[in-house]
């Protein structure tokens, strides 16, 4: 299941970090913050990766995979799946799954998918909120308890 | 259709709110739109988070144009920009020939000298909007003869 959420803004600042669950390895901000930080430069890497086949003919079928603004796995450890998505503002979501627990050895890369997505989704609707300055952190708590409640529901 | 007069009246009322405010300041002769192109550039912002959403990721900057141009413009002014070109050097004008803010006044010059209180809230929306996409611009309009309306986008690099 997930265990945490990060919304990353466009100059690597994180603009929200969440978690649940009673993971000793997550329960505490730090150890989420290494966490989703050791996933940007994963991210940054994909990005890259992107530009540069744009235009180029032969990597067509990778182009196309690389448009989507789901990244996919960005990569595992023991205890953790890590999982990207970067919209076309530059914002970076990021979510990390327990690999440990029982229900999270088959995650499907699907519902991952539909998570960030609708993650995009809540956050699209929390920078309309006017007390929201862009680029600073999200203090709202509707998104924070809806960003909890996604975490619970979905995968 | 009412529903759709709600916004060109809001943005009038916001422009006679502005000038309003800027009358009262006797240092100042000139009328000045910043705050209205603020609130456009705010504005502008926002919606792209919510306009991209669905949207696979842009090529490049011309992608992003052709973006502005047809979805982004349908959103806002219901239909889409007549005229694109490009410099290919980071120099866009876009043409709308019955821009919607402009096709309440009569044709020709009549108003013409006040054309530019009602193109400044959108030449925010657009430098709003692209900023959003990391696209840093300056925004001009140019009107010659209403309802038509030229926006030049210069993009700065860095």
């Amino acid at each position: 299941m997930a265990v945490c959420v990060a919304v990353i803004g466009k100059d690597n600042s994180p603009l929200y970090i969440g978690g649940i669950g009673t993971d000793s390895s997550t329960d505490n901000e730090l150890s989420r913050q290494w966490l989703v930080h050791t996933a940007l430069d994963a991210l940054e890497e994909r990005l890259v990766s992107s530009n540069t086949n744009a235009g180029n003919a032969p990597a067509n079928a990778a182009r196309t995979d690389l448009r989507d603004l789901y990244l996919g796995l960005l990569y595992s450890t023991d205890t953790h799946k890590i999982y990207g998505y970067v919209t076309n503002t530059r914002i970076k979501l990021v979510l990390v799954t327990s690999s440990t627990s029982p229900s999270g050895s088959n995650i499907r890369d699907a519902e991952v998918r539909t998570a960030l997505r609708r993650l995009h989704a809540l956050y699209a609707d929390a920078i309309c909120n006017p007390f929201h300055l862009p680029g600073d952190q999200i203090t709202s708590s509707k998104f924070d308890k809806q960003v909890k409640n996604l975490m619970l529901n979905n995968v | 259709m009412a529903d759709e007069i709600v916004f060109e009246l809001l943005h009038s009322e916001i422009i006679n709110y502005a000038l309003e405010q800027t009358k009262n300041d006797k240092d100042t002769k000139d009328t000045d739109l910043s705050v209205v192109e603020y609130i456009g550039f705010a504005a502008g912002y926002k919606i792209m988070e919510r306009l991209t959403r669905e949207w696979p990721r842009f090529k490049d900057e011309l992608d992003t144009m052709k973006f502005i141009c047809t979805d982004f413009w349908t959103c806002i002014y219901k239909k889409q920009i007549d005229n694109l070109r490009t410099n290919h050097q980071g120099v866009y004008v876009l043409q709308d020939n019955a821009f919607r803010f402009l096709t309440n006044f009569s044709n020709g010059h009549q108003y013409l000298e006040f054309a530019p209180r009602y193109v400044a809230y959108t030449c925010g929306l657009i430098r709003g909007g692209l900023a959003n996409l990391c696209i840093n611009s300056v925004v001009t309009a140019e009107v010659q003869t209403m309802p038509s309306c030229k926006f030049h986008i210069h993009v700065q690099r860095s």
